[in-house]
C-alpha cells in the first residue's frame, strides 16, 4: 500500500549501494580472477595467456612460500582457537562472579581497540631477547629461559599467535557473554536446585545451547586469520626468512614487492576460495536457523 | 523478573554451605584479576618504556618503572622521527589520519544508513536477495579486490590522495554497516511507519523526521566501529595513500619497522602509543557502545 506514495525514492536511494556492490565487489572479484589469467606483471596487460592458461596457478602451487603460507594459516587457525577457549572460560567466570563484570570486560576487551601494527610493535619489543621478557626471566633466576621466539623459524608463529590471542580474546568473551546471558534464568535455577555439578552443567547443558555462538566465533576467527597481515608484518616482517608468511602477506608481497599483478591475483583468488570454504557453513546454518525460527513462530 | 528475584533471595536465605560458595567466588575473582593484569601487561610496558630514558632501557628490566620520567621520547616521536626521507614525526600521519577519517565517516554512515533504511522499511521485492549479496560482500577479504580498486582509483586520478583512502574505506565498510543499520531499522514498529506514510509518504521526510531521530544509539555504535576501524587500518592506507597521504599507522610502521639507524625504543613506544591513543580514548570513553557494536556486528545473519 505504500508503493503508491513513494515508489521511486527508495529505489533511487539504493543505486549508490548497488553500484558499489556491482563495481567494487562483484566486478572487482571478476576482474581479479581475469587478471590472474593474463600476462599482467607490474602493469595490467589484458591479453590472456592462452599458451599457458594456468601458468600463475601452476607457479603458485609449486611455490614453497605459498605452501608455507597455507601451513601457517592452518596452524594459526588452530592456535588462535585458544582465544575462543579462553574467551569462553572467562565469560563463564565473569558471568558467575558478577562482581566487577564491567571492569573486567573493559580490560579484557581493550586490545581490540589497538591496531595490529601497534600490537605487533609492542609484542616484538617484549620478545626482544636482550632487553625484553627473556632478559627479565633470566634476571629472575631462570638461566635457561628462552623467549626469543620471533627469531626462530619453529617458534615465530607461536609468537604471532600469542599476540593474536591477546588481541582477540576479549572479542570472543563479549560474544560468549552475550550468549550466556541469553540463556534463560530458569535453566540456571533449575540446575542449582537439581544440584548438578558445575562441570556437567556447562559441558552438557550450556555448551550445547551455545553451539551456534561457538560456530559463529570459529568462523569469524578463521575469516580473521585469513586476513592476517599487519601483525605479521609488525612482528616478524614475514621472517625469519619467509617462515611466517600468511596468504594475505603473500598476496601483498607478490603485488607490492615482486610487482607481479597476475601472480598476486591468482593468490588473491585462492584467498577468496578459502574464505568461501569457511563461510559456506555459516551461510547454510544461518539460513537453517532463520527457517527454524520462522517455523517456531508459526 | 520479580519472581526470579524472590527465588534468588530464597537461595540466599537457606544456603547449605554459604562459606564455601564465598571462598570459591574469591578464588574466581582473584583469577579474573590476574588475567586482567596479564592482559594489561603490553599496555603497561608500552607506557613505561615510552617515558624511560634510552640509558635505562639499555639496562634491560622491561617491567621496571622509569627512574626518571622523561617526555623526550614523546617529543621525538611526535615531531622528529623519520618516515622514509621526511623527518616530521608521527604528527604528519596524525593529521592525514584525521583528514581521511572525516570523509570516511560521512561516506560510510550516510551511505549505510540510507541503504539500510530503504532495505528495512520499504517494500522492495528483491531486498532479501540484495541483503544476501551484501552479507557475502561483507566477508570478502580486502586483498581479493585490492588490485582492481587500485586500477580504478588510478583511473579516477585520486590514487595517492587521502580521498582515495577515505572512499575505499567507505566502499569497503558499506556492506557490513548497511547490515547493522538494516537490522536496527527493521525493529521499528510498522505502525509508526504506516502512520508516517499516511501523513506524508515521502521517503526522505520519513527518514529525516522519524527514522534519523531514532537512530542515536546505532549511529554512535557505527561511529565507534568506523573511527577505530579507519584509524587502525594499515593496508588500505599503505596501498592507496601513496607517498602523500600516509595515515598514522603507515608512518609508524615506516619509522619503527623499516626504520634505519640506531633503534630508540622509548621513541618507538611513544610513537606506537600516540598512534593507539585516539581509538583507546574512544574505547574507554564509550566502552558500552563498543561492546554493543561488536555484538551487533557479529550476531547478525
Amino acid at each position: 500500500m505504500a508503493i503508491r506514495y513513494s515508489w521511486m525514492s527508495p529505489r533511487l536511494a539504493l543505486i549508490p549501494a548497488m553500484v558499489i556492490t556491482a563495481v567494487a565487489f562483484v566486478g572487482a572479484i571478476g576482474w581479479t580472477i581475469y587478471i590472474s589469467f593474463t600476462k599482467s606483471r607490474r602493469f595490467p596487460n589484458y591479453d590472456i595467456y592462452w599458451e599457458n592458461f594456468w601458468r600463475q596457478y601452476k607457479r603458485l602451487f609449486n611455490d614453497p612460500n605459498w605452501e608455507t603460507s597455507i601451513n601457517n594459516l592452518i596452524f594459526m587457525t588452530i592456535g588462535s582457537a585458544l582465544a575462543i577457549l579462553f574467551g569462553f572460560i572467562l565469560a563463564v567466570l565473569v558471568n558467575k562472579e558478577k562482581t566487577g563484570e564491567g571492569v573486567f570486560r573493559t580490560i579484557y576487551l581493550y586490545p581490540l581497540a589497538v591496531s595490529f601494527i601497534v600490537a605487533g610493535i609492542v609484542w616484538r619489543w617484549m620478545f626482544n631477547p636482550v632487553l625484553g621478557i627473556e632478559n627479565f626471566l633470566i634476571e629472575l633466576g631462570f638461566e635457561n629461559a628462552s623467549f626469543n621466539w620471533l627469531a626462530h623459524k619453529d617458534t615465530a608463529m607461536w609468537g604471532v599467535i600469542i599476540a593474536i590471542v591477546w588481541h582477540g580474546m576479549g572479542f570472543y568473551l563479549a560474544l560468549m557473554l552475550a550468549g550466556l546471558k541469553s540463556i534463560n534464568d530458569e535453566i540456571w535455577n533449575a540446575a542449582k536446585l537439581d544440584g548438578i555439578s558445575p562441570w556437567k552443567f556447562y559441558t552438557e547443558i550450556v555448551i550445547p545451547m551455545l553451539k551456534f555462538t561457538f560456530l559463529t566465533c570459529a568462523i569469524l576467527l578463521s575469516l580473521g586469520v585469513v586476513k592476517t597481515y599487519d601483525i605479521v608484518l609488525a612482528m616478524t616482517g614475514g621472517g625469519p626468512g619467509t617462515s611466517s608468511w600468511t596468504p594475505a602477506y603473500f598476496v601483498v608481497n607478490a603485488y607490492a614487492t615482486r610487482g607481479n599483478m597476475g601472480y598476486a591475483s591468482s593468490a588473491a583468488f585462492m584467498m577468496l576460495l578459502i574464505t568461501f570454504a569457511i563461510f559456506l557453513p555459516l551461510v547454510l546454518l544461518t539460513r537453517w536457523q532463520t527457517k527454524r525460527k520462522e517455523k517456531e513462530a508459526v | 523478573m520479580a519472581n526470579i528475584d524472590i527465588s534468588e533471595r530464597e537461595f540466599k536465605h537457606y544456603p547449605p554451605k554459604k562459606k564455601k560458595i564465598k571462598g570459591s567466588s574469591i578464588i574466581t575473582f582473584i583469577f579474573l584479576a590476574m588475567i586482567a593484569l596479564a592482559v594489561l601487561v603490553p599496555l603497561y610496558v608500552i607506557i613505561v618504556t615510552s617515558f624511560k630514558t634510552l640509558d635505562q632501557i639499555t639496562l634491560g628490566r622491561i617491567f621496571d618503572l622509569p627512574t626518571t620520567w622523561t617526555f623526550e621520547g614523546w617529543n621525538k616521536a611526535w615531531s622528529e622521527v623519520c618516515s622514509g626521507m621526511t623527518c616530521n614525526g608521527v604528527k604528519a600521519g596524525f593529521f592525514t589520519s584525521i583528514k581521511i577519517l572525516i570523509p570516511s565517516i560521512a561516506i560510510s554512515v550516510g551511505l549505510a544508513s540510507i541503504t539500510g533504511y530503504a532495505l528495512a522499511l520499504w517494500k522492495i521485492k528483491w531486498a532479501g536477495s540484495f541483503l544476501f549479496v551484501l552479507f557475502i560482500c561483507a566477508f570478502v577479504p580486502f586483498q581479493v579486490i585490492m588490485i582492481p580498486l587500485v586500477l580504478i582509483t588510478a583511473k579516477l586520478g585520486i590514487y595517492g590522495t587521502f580521498w582515495a583512502v577515505a572512499i575505499v574505506h567507505g566502499v569497503l565498510s558499506m556492506p557490513f554497516l548497511t547490515l547493522i543499520f538494516r537490522n536496527f531499522y527493521k525493529d521499528i514498529p510498522p505502525e509508526l511507519i504506516n502512520a508516517a506514510l499516511m501523513d506524508s509518504g515521502s521517503f526522505w521526510r520519513i527518514f529525516g523526521e522519524i527514522v534519523l531521530p531514532m537512530s542515536g544509539n546505532i549511529i554512535i555504535v557505527v561511529l565507534i566501529l568506523v573511527i577505530t576501524g579507519v584509524w587502525n587500518d594499515f593496508l588500505i592506507g599503505l596501498t592507496f595513500g601513496g607517498f602523500g597521504a600516509q595515515p598514522m599507522t603507515v608512518i609508524l610502521a615506516n619509522t619503527v619497522i623499516t626504520g634505519t639507524g640506531a633503534v630508540r625504543y622509548n621513541v618507538d613506544m611513544a610513537a606506537a602509543l600516540l598512534t593507539a591513543l585516539p581509538p583507546l580514548i574512544v574505547y574507554f570513553a564509550l566502552g558500552k557502545f563498543f561492546v554493543q557494536g561488536i555484538s551487533a556486528g557479529a550476531i547478525k545473519g
